[in-house]
């Protein structure tokens, strides 16, 4: 039988080791090829940024509204230096992390329990989808009378919009587990325990970032106004704060730091789900 | 093999009366089978798959279910399985009757069924999670039947990096891993190429010998049933019943065109193709 690399996969060339110059030259592919990756994902911000510029010094628009680069540059530095950024970053993660951590979560088990069982989703799933047709946002006005304007007020709209796109997730991956492996549990009478930790909690994997990322996504929208219709401090007030005070470069800024951090965020979820999904790299 | 030995095999020929034992087999049959019928309703009719089927398996025997497709025979597997509880008649495995899954019975699929995300010692251990092993002799057993099917060198590698035919023998190992009495499989080899089919036949029969486990073949191949199998069940299609049993009768090692499989490949063919009427002496 011939020997078969198992760290690296049988798709890997193996036998001879490859000679230090092939290697280098295989590196050498792999920086260019992301260098230009780099360079056509940045085309269209350069490309705008030109344009912004342009408007800027033509006047199309007049600096009040629109703010050439350079002030919102030094105004990004000012607010930096300050330390009103890094506070609002602070306070604005702190809030999605705990919407996050408790929608997600609640949104997990409750996906699981609609999952496997008909009968719960009889129940509950019909009000589940009413309220998650309902945009977290449509809930402010009500739980801004019951919560006031407090944290909890932020905490609870996160949680909601961070619950329902990962229930929704969870659900679908739970309906999703091939019946044939299903079949093999059963035959060899899988004990629960091992049966959720070996069968449903891998085959859920995929589901589980979905859930997550969309999650994510939608605890920023949220966030955002939130904190610009019932906040005190946080990105979103600093945007509303910048407005109030015709200082739109500070709302730009607020613009830039949510789209880099979501971005940012969304690349790492995406490593972590290719890391875990990839069947070669789990233990069992 | 003296001469008389050879005619005597020579004349143990095609018997084509029907089995129509009523379900009381020996004590002593790993597998019997009794009766047994199912139907389901498709669309508000009935249909009805199986039909009266008996037989009894002895211990260590192997036994062939030979059919067109249609006619219920994975269907016959599955009932014996556990994995379908809704039959008429009734299923006895080493004497006692049983409906569900049983620790005894072990199944091999078509497709291989590994877990995509274990490795071929995850996917083995699997068998064994439901019986109480000290760590020390769970990992023994799976390294032995990991070994037992030849696939010692890839005991750490996942399904997806392993051939057809390796996967199918890891599925293979993780049936036998437990230790069952009976073990159902289900065109086991159907999904691969014919060379591999016949080199993982002679493989299965090899583990065979050493465990003497009581097998259950479902095929719609007329020469792996006759050259694994003691006795083939031919099974007709609408409903599926049995048409007639085949004892094979020869020694094992055997040749694939032993003169006596050729014959019977031929009045198989003729069973298979063009069903006669049902003789009923």
């Amino acid at each position: 039988m011939a020997s078969v690399d198992l760290k690296t996969g049988v798709a890997r060339d193996f036998g001879e080791p490859a000679p230090t110059a092939v290697w280098l030259r295989a590196q050498a592919d792999r920086a260019g090829r992301l260098i230009a990756r780099l360079l056509v994902a940045s085309a269209l911000p350069v490309a705008l940024g030109l344009l912004w510029q342009v408007a800027a010094d033509r006047a199309w628009v007049s600096a009040q509204v629109l703010p050439p680069p350079a002030w919102v540059l030094q105004t990004s530095l000012d607010l930096v230096s300050g330390g009103e950024i890094v506070s609002a970053v602070a306070i604005s993660f702190t809030r999605i992390a705990y919407g996050l951590l408790i929608g997600a979560s609640l949104g997990f088990l409750f996906g699981l329990l609609i999952g496997f069982s008909r009968r719960a989703d009889q129940y509950f799933g019909a009000t589940f989808r009413a309220i998650a047709t309902v945009p977290s946002l449509g809930w402010l006005p009500i739980l801004i009378l019951l919560l006031g304007i407090d944290e909890s007020l932020k905490i609870v709209i996160l949680a909601k919009a961070c619950f329902v796109p990962m229930a929704i997730g969870i659900a679908e991956g739970v309906r999703n587990i091939p019946p044939a492996l299903k079949e093999v549990a059963d035959v060899l009478a899988l004990p629960p325990r091992t049966r959720f930790l070996k069968l449903t909690l891998p085959a859920i994997v995929p589901f589980f970032f979905t859930g997550l990322r969309l999650s994510t996504a939608q605890a920023f929208v949220s966030l955002i106004v939130v904190e610009m219709l019932a906040g005190t401090d946080g990105i979103g007030y600093l945007m509303v704060w910048g407005r109030t005070l015709f200082q739109l470069d500070i709302v730009i800024v607020g613009m830039l730091v949510v789209g880099v951090a979501g971005f940012l965020l969304d690349v790492l979820l995406r490593r972590l789900e290719a890391h875990f999904a990839a069947p070669e790299l789990r233990h069992g | 093999m003296t001469l008389e030995q050879v005619q005597q095999k020579r004349a143990a020929v095609l018997r084509p009366e029907l089995r129509k034992d009523n379900g009381n087999a020996p004590a002593t049959a790993a597998l019997s089978i009794g009766r047994v019928g199912k139907s389901f309703s498709l669309n508000g009719s009935p249909r009805e798959i199986l039909r009266d089927v008996s037989f009894t398996v002895g211990k260590g025997e192997i036994v062939g279910v030979l059919g067109a497709s249609g006619c219920g025979k994975s269907t016959l597997l599955r009932l014996i399985v556990g994995l379908d509880q809704d039959y008429s008649g009734r299923i006895a495995v080493s004497g006692e009757e049983t409906r569900g899954l049983n620790r005894d019975v072990a199944m091999v699929f078509q497709d291989h069924r590994l877990f995509p995300w274990l490795t071929v010692a995850g996917n083995v251990g699997l068998a064994l999670e439901a019986l109480d092993l000290p760590g020390k002799e769970k990992a023994d057993r799976i390294r032995h039947y990991v070994d037992l099917v030849g696939l010692s060198d890839y005991i750490d590698a996942y399904p997806k990096q392993l051939s057809g035919g390796m996967a199918q023998r890891a599925a293979i190992a993780r049936a036998l891993v437990s230790e069952p009495n009976i073990l159902l499989m289900d065109e086991p080899f159907g999904a691969l190429d014919s060379l591999l089919r016949l080199r993982l036949q002679d493989e299965l029969l090899r583990i065979w010998d050493r465990n003497n486990v009581s097998i259950v073949v479902v095929t719609h191949d007329i020469e792996e049933a006759l050259y694994l199998s003691d006795r083939v069940i031919v099974l007709e299609a609408n409903p599926g019943r049995i048409h007639s049993v085949i004892d094979v009768g020869l020694d094992r090692p055997r040749l694939r065109d032993d003169p006596h499989i050729v014959s019977l490949k031929r009045q198989c063919l003729e069973l298979v193709l063009d069903p006669p009427a049902r003789i009923t002496s």
